[in-house]
């Protein structure tokens, strides 16, 4: 008998200790953050990438004592769910960690053709998402509230290239554009052949690769024998290491050569060394931009310092925008001094703030339409700003053939 | 000249194919295996080759021994410890188990080196030679008669070696073999150790041409097989016919076509000679 009431009151007393403990944690308010990435598969090095850039902006966030919400600070938690690179399984994921998880926001997957995929479930939801990695406007033009896209469209890559070369080449300027066959690569090359027509240039060969595509040397020996000026490809990393490798092998030299994505990832300069020289690109941010802003990364310098320092190598522009997302998100939640989602979405919409990615303000349509993405070539095995003027430290270099 | 630089490139090629679909060839031909984890033996012999570059200095060229060496014996471990566990069941039963292990692998050598694209860049060594007007890059070209060596070396191991008839004995009748004082369990162990062998000698050669990560496995096995097919299951000197058939086509179909349309010429010619010549170019018939 008495060894049954000690029992019960050591139980009663180890219950209410373990509530005790709990009690804090539950009290504590915490944002979650639904985040579905594909760390695994084809996409997993942009996925990563994606993720460090999270990480990084959640891990300051919280050090800082979190978000304020009307004056009470709020703790992020990051919700990550792996899609395998796989689309379907991202829009299965993104049904789960609202349902489930009870996520109260959602970062998008990566790219054009997920985000594009996954953001019909958060708008039945009515979930704010924040698309870090989506620029082709067929993204947007559902004419959906809660999405928001942090990279402007594909034309303002293209426009300011075909600028550039037009200025440099002198003459009719003959381009030839070899693109992989998937939405964003796609889209990419038909804003590069219509910026290069409306300034009188000739498209002599336009042609797609398929995804996963090992050997380029037969249309690279075509283009060869066409003799182009300029040679746009889009594609990823591999894609354009590929590329460009094979194009030294069967000595094919143009006097501009473009390449989206690739250049900015430092893999493409490692992985090609001298190859890699003046290779033209542009992507939406570069750690050489100057911005200063709001948020948790006072400027593009704080941001570059803060990553090196967490993750020992500097941060390219996916790095950059899982950061920028995070960020965004934050300074609407402040605006709105409310995690209700209907509050955050209009904040959002209204949002005119300046972050070390940029000025950061949204259109009609909820991409954003605020900030000028930089073109750079590599010079000296590192990517050289060559436009905008305000930031540019060189000036396009052109091979000799 | 377009012309002959598209027939250089396809011969080029085709070689390098041959040497990625020999050990899977072998393997199905030998122990009815459809290896998936084919492609993914070949990314670890191209990392074998990448760190024995970056670590010690060593050419991929002269990595092969290693990478082969280092495979043949995980090759022969795979084969005893888990593979023979299920060496009678059904083809699906072999392949679920190595597609299995193919995502094991994978997402291990994912979480080991990171899912970056990494090359072997040797400094100074990329020239190419012009023939009849074609550009042949001295490293695709050397990576070509390696690979060739490779498969020829392969096809002179089993023509004329003990161990060599004993696969192909096996191959042709289990229990015959058995009867015949062949050692089956050992062979088959054996087998798998070459066709791992034979991937990893692949992969140090790639790691020169190619971007290595692992999430471009798939690439790989999807070559080996169609050049398998091609050529005819557990064929030798049809690994390099399938290959070479295979490099044409694709370099061909490229210019023709389009470089989109390069892989759709190669699944149409398979398509067509399964339904023509099901065995292979050079398969015999009821010799799978």
């Amino acid at each position: 008998m008495t060894n049954s009431i000690t029992f019960t009151r050591r139980f009663l007393l180890a219950a209410t200790l373990l509530a005790g403990s709990a009690m804090p944690v539950l009290a504590q308010d915490v944002i979650k953050i639904g985040a579905p990435l594909p760390l695994t598969g084809a996409l997993s090095p942009e996925g990563q990438k994606l993720q460090q850039g999270y990480d990084l902006w959640s891990e300051t966030v919280n050090a800082a004592g979190g978000i304020k919400v009307a004056g009470k600070a709020h703790k992020v938690e990051m919700v990550y769910a792996d899609y395998q690179s796989n689309t379907p399984r991202a829009v299965q994921l993104v049904d789960k960690l609202v349902s489930q998880d009870k996520v109260n926001f959602l970062f998008s997957p990566f790219g054009s053709g997920a985000t594009k995929a996954a953001s019909a479930t958060s708008e039945k939801y009515g979930i704010p998402t924040i698309a870090g990695t989506a620029s082709s406007a067929e993204v947007f033009d559902q004419g959906y509230k809660y999405l928001f896209g942090l990279f402007t469209p594909n034309d303002t890559l293209t426009e300011p290239l075909a600028d550039l070369v037009k200025q440099k080449l002198a003459g009719k300027v003959r381009i030839a554009i070899l693109s992989r066959n998937d939405l964003f690569p796609l889209a990419l090359s038909q804003d590069a052949d219509k910026s290069a027509r409306k300034r009188d240039m000739e498209v002599i060969y336009s042609e797609k690769y398929a995804i996963g595509t090992l050997d380029h040397s037969s249309s690279l020996a075509q283009i060869k024998a066409l003799k182009p000026d300029w040679l746009f490809v889009t594609g990823y990393t591999n894609d354009m290491i590929l590329v460009r490798k094979q194009m030294s092998e069967l000595g094919l030299n143009l006097p501009v050569v473009s390449m989206i994505i690739g250049p900015s990832y430092r893999e493409f300069i490692e992985a090609l060394g001298p190859l890699s020289e003046n290779v033209l690109s542009a992507t939406w941010w570069h750690p050489a931009v100057r911005y200063t802003g709001e948020g948790p990364f006072a400027s593009a310098q704080v941001y570059g310092d803060s990553f090196r320092k967490k993750f020992n190598v500097d941060p390219d522009y996916t790095n950059a925008v899982g950061s920028l997302a995070g960020t965004t998100l934050q300074l609407a939640i402040e605006k709105a001094g409310s995690i209700e989602p209907g509050k955050v979405r209009d904040a959002l919409a209204s949002l005119k703030v300046n972050t070390f990615f940029g000025p950061i303000a949204f259109g009609p349509t909820g991409q954003v339409n605020s900030y000028v993405p930089p073109v750079f070539q590599i010079q000296d095995r590192s990517p050289t700003v060559i436009y905008p003027e305000a930031i540019k430290t060189g000036d396009l270099k052109v091979n000799a053939r | 000249m377009l012309v002959t630089q598209v027939i250089a490139n396809g011969l080029v090629l085709g070689g390098i194919y041959g040497c990625i679909a020999a050990g899977f060839s072998l393997v199905w031909g030998v122990l009815n295996i459809i290896n998936i984890l084919h492609g993914s033996l070949i990314l670890l012999g191209a990392y074998i080759a990448f760190f024995a570059h970056q670590l010690f200095g060593i050419h991929p060229f002269m990595a092969i021994v290693p990478a082969a060496a280092l495979l043949f014996v995980a090759g022969y471990l795979l084969q005893a410890v888990v593979i023979n566990r299920v060496i009678n069941a059904t083809v699906l039963v072999t392949l679920t188990l190595t597609f299995g292990l193919n995502l094991m692998l994978d997402n291990a050598m994912i979480v080991a080196f990171r899912a970056d694209f990494r090359k072997v860049t040797i400094e100074g060594a990329r020239g190419s030679y012009e023939i009849l007007g074609a550009a042949l890059p001295a490293d695709r070209v050397a990576g070509m008669a390696l690979a060739v060596l490779i498969v020829v070396t392969l096809f002179l191991l089993l023509k004329y070696t003990r161990m060599g008839r004993a696969i192909v004995a096996v191959r042709m009748d289990r229990d015959a073999a058995a009867l015949m004082g062949v050692n089956v369990v050992r062979t088959y162990a054996l087998t798998f150790a070459i066709g791992a062998a034979l991937a990893g000698a692949a992969g140090a050669i790639l790691s020169m041409i190619f971007p290595i990560s692992p999430t471009t496995s798939s690439v790989y096995l999807g070559k080996a097989f169609i050049v398998c097919v091609l050529g005819g299951l557990g064929s030798v000197p049809g690994v390099l016919v399938g290959g070479i058939a295979l490099g044409l086509v694709e370099s061909a179909g490229a210019v023709l076509l389009g470089p989109d349309h390069a892989l759709t010429i190669a699944f149409l010619l398979l398509i067509v000679l399964l339904l023509v010549r099901p065995q292979g170019i050079m398969g015999r018939k009821g010799y799978q």
